[in-house]
């Protein structure tokens, strides 16, 4: 089936969406061929419609078979960039999702919180022990507290008295690479755990009942 | 767990199966493989979901993918597997029938009686 203006231009409108959706979470090169493949898609899908048929219902149930715009989005950026967070535990992956899900859902907009919060602790311990030598009144390693802890200011001086001289240097890189260690491999998981759930979520919508003036596909 | 949520994990299960069994006796563009598993199971998937699953398993390195504009009127995109996927594929194929083969068993001990029964055989 050959489309109208106005055909076009509500297909045009759907792969707008959709790649300006996907843009969001993955790379241009990745957008640019999923809305190729997409398109692609619904051109051979209007193909296989008789000529006679309504066009509107035409566009419109190979649209709704497709799916919303923004829910194919979001099974690309779930399908790719978490489950390469996921597969492979590399930095730029889980930070891709880490937006991904924070952007999705409130759950996922607090674990991403708790993530960034657990990595910021590590990298402000190794700071501390990177600075130590060089900035040595900038931190202050203090036994005041239940544990042993660790403040580090710049240019502000930390309030306090130092105690623990250079031992906080193993002390701050030890504990930051714990945190390091222990905040990745929640992060990994909780993101096994929530793929699972929203491929889980994703089947449901996977049924598609024939509708009464649906269009006769060849 | 529901009667529905059960349904939709066996339904998860299978998907990737499916979709690289699609592929094992040559290259397919996505409709293609839509099509083939509306054909031949009642796995049935909108557009949408297909597209990001073959983009997965292309980034594993189970499926190439490769265009096409001389095969019909508008660029096609083809799959295909890779040696990894087809290897995967079979140790899928493989796992999956000695599932079913060991359910299938528990199936027929279940409808011939039960437990006590049998052990009284």
């Amino acid at each position: 089936m050959k489309i109208s203006e106005v055909g076009e231009s509500r297909v045009r409108g759907y792969l707008f969406v959709l790649e300006r959706s996907l843009r969001t979470f993955l790379p241009r090169e990745v957008v640019a061929d999923a809305a190729r493949e997409v398109e692609s898609h619904i051109r051979e899908r209007l193909d296989q419609i008789p000529p006679a048929a309504d066009e509107r219902g035409a566009v419109e149930r190979v649209l709704r078979e497709l799916g919303p715009p923004l829910k194919v989005a979001q099974a690309y950026s779930l399908e790719m960039t978490v489950d390469e967070a996921v597969a492979t535990g590399r930095v730029t992956p889980m930070a891709r999702a880490f937006l991904h899900v924070a952007t999705t859902t409130l759950g996922g907009f607090l674990a991403a919180v708790i993530v960034l919060w657990g990595y910021v602790a590590a990298a402000i311990l190794f700071s501390a022990a990177v600075a130590e030598p060089f900035l040595p009144r900038n931190v202050l390693f203090t036994f005041d507290y239940v544990v042993p802890l660790v403040k580090f200011g710049y240019p502000e001086v930390p309030s306090g008295v130092d105690q623990g001289g250079y031992w906080v240097i193993p002390y701050a890189l030890v504990c930051g690479f714990g945190i390091l260690v222990a905040v990745h491999r929640g992060a990994r998981g909780w993101l096994t755990w929530w793929i699972e759930r929203r491929r889980m979520m994703q089947l449901r919508l996977i049924d598609v009942a024939p509708e009464e003036d649906a269009v006769e596909f060849r | 767990m529901t009667l529905e949520v059960w349904h939709e994990q066996l339904r998860r299960g299978g998907l990737d199966l499916a979709i690289l069994l699609s592929v094992a006796r040559g290259p397919r563009y996505g409709l293609e493989i839509i099509q083939h598993l509306e054909e031949f199971t009642d796995l049935v998937i909108t557009e949408g979901t297909v597209y990001p699953i073959l983009g997965r398993l292309t980034a594993k390195g189970l499926l190439t993918a490769e265009w096409t504009a001389a095969e019909g009127p508008h660029p096609r995109k083809y799959y295909r597997l890779t040696d990894s996927g087809r290897e995967q594929l079979a140790q899928m194929a493989a796992q999956w029938k000695e599932f079913i083969g060991k359910i299938a068993r528990l199936m027929d001990a279940a409808e011939g009686g039960t437990h006590e029964d049998q052990r009284g055989r």
